[in-house]
């Protein structure tokens, strides 16, 4: 978003008039521009007068900061990444995990659009999109040599909680994720255990080994959650450490450490898996553990300059 | 005579991982939720890191103890005063070792060693709610 002021492009479009007065735009019956993507066309709108509400768009957000035309943008495109996401969801991953990371690409490329290029935001967005998916299948990688058997099973295990927890309304035992993937209690347990290889979180894990914003999900962009950040932050805001997670991390936290919600709960709350859910709490406690440890530390053993919060 | 587990390991994050197993297994027995065996496992190791940066940590003992449908496990023995206090602060605004022990586990005590290894030991105790929730 750095340098969207800056940009000096000539505007095709009356940026003043309420969007209904755009004669050349695609409108609804209302007369606003219609915000279906280029995937997902019902009145259909042909490829010139996509691309025309795209530019349009881009420049509402790019020209004046309209986070609206932002939102309106990331919710046309996201058919284009559930398109994507799919091609790559008989990977492991769980296609809404995939579908958040695609939606951070195109958040991404929106964000980094440049009108002066004269490309269409589908072209652009693209290979946006499909790098972040790749970027985090790289970055998930399994860390240490796991037998592809026990890796098979992990990937199953994902599914199969993800289909008892709402079955069960609560958290499946070990025993009950054994019958239903076809494994025992013992290879459940291994595979589980593996899952930390796959994710890397040891004892000696890096606190900061994430890559902040590079992984933060799309709620931390659609602002959908805003009011419940809102509510939390009065209270979070001033915890310390919690100025080195982003959005995300801190209502998980918040919502497990000082509301106590479960695992699953917050998963459905925030529309990620409960496996996922763990991840991000492990994760999350990981870099707060750096920054608590040092504030734990007397006075005179912190690092110069360490803030008194 | 009540089931006790004892296991004496380094404290190494391959140690540590079949430690879990071990927890694991026993959990699996008595029914224990997957929430309920990642909430003792993030336990486990939120009170290690705790304990790593508050003193030198080789070898750990770790006490497994099935207590009707619930689950007692021992982990030490520490000799940091800092962790002991770490431990009795009172639960406040922010994610302290209180806090994260007070949400993950359902009861968290400090038992004494004495003889050769003296020291204590944090014991978690985490009740059962799996199947019967």
């Amino acid at each position: 978003m750095s340098g969207r002021d800056d940009r000096r492009v000539s505007e095709p479009f009356d940026l003043t008039a309420p969007p209904g007065q755009h004669s050349d735009l695609p409108t609804d019956e209302s007369g606003a521009p219609t915000d279906h993507g280029p995937l997902a066309d019902p009145q259909g709108r042909g490829r010139a007068e996509s691309d025309k509400l795209d530019q349009y768009l881009l420049r509402r957000y790019h020209l004046h900061g309209d986070r609206k035309a932002r939102e309106q943008l990331i919710t046309m495109y996201l058919p284009l990444v559930r398109s994507l996401a799919r091609r790559y969801a008989s990977r492991g991953e769980h296609f809404d995990d995939l579908v958040q990371v695609g939606a951070i690409g195109l958040i991404k490329a929106i964000d980094r659009f440049d009108l002066k290029r004269g490309v269409e935001l589908t072209t652009y967005a693209t290979p946006n999109i499909v790098g972040e998916i790749k970027r985090y299948f790289r970055d998930k990688g399994w860390s240490v040599r796991v037998p592809r058997g026990l890796q098979e099973l992990n990937i199953r295990l994902n599914k199969v909680i993800d289909e008892l927890v709402p079955k069960l309304q609560r958290s499946p035992t070990i025993k009950e994720l054994a019958e239903a993937a076809s494994a025992t209690p013992e290879e459940v347990l291994e595979a589980l255990e593996t899952s930390q290889a796959y994710n890397s979180v040891s004892l000696q894990a890096s606190p900061n080994g994430e890559s902040g914003e590079e992984d933060a999900g799309l709620i931390d962009y659609l602002g959908g959650e805003e009011e419940a950040y809102d509510t939390m932050e009065d209270r979070t805001t001033l915890a310390p450490g919690f100025a080195k997670l982003d959005k995300r991390e801190r209502y998980i936290l918040h919502l497990r450490f000082f509301e106590g919600l479960t695992q699953s709960q917050i998963a459905e709350r925030v529309g990620i898996s409960q496996m996922h859910v763990s991840r991000l709490i492990r994760r999350s406690l990981e870099k707060l553990r750096e920054e608590i440890g040092d504030l734990d530390r007397p006075r005179s053993d912190r690092a110069p300059g360490a803030d008194e919060r | 005579m009540a089931e006790l587990i004892a296991l004496e390991v380094p404290a190494t994050p391959s140690a540590l991982s079949v430690v879990r197993m071990v927890i694991g297994g026993v959990g699996t027995r008595l029914d224990f939720s997957l929430e309920d065996l990642d909430d003792l496992f993030l336990a486990i190791d939120g009170l290690l890191q705790a304990a790593m940066e508050a003193e030198t940590l080789e070898r750990l003992s770790v006490r497994i103890a099935p207590d009707g449908a619930d689950l007692r496990v021992a982990v030490g023995v520490f000799e940091s005063d800092r962790l002991q206090e770490q431990i009795a602060l009172t639960p406040g605004g922010r994610i302290d070792l209180c806090t994260l022990l007070g949400r993950l586990v359902d009861e968290v005590t400090i038992e004494t060693v004495a003889g050769d290894n003296d020291g204590f030991l944090v014991v978690l105790l985490k009740r059962g709610s799996g199947s019967g929730m």
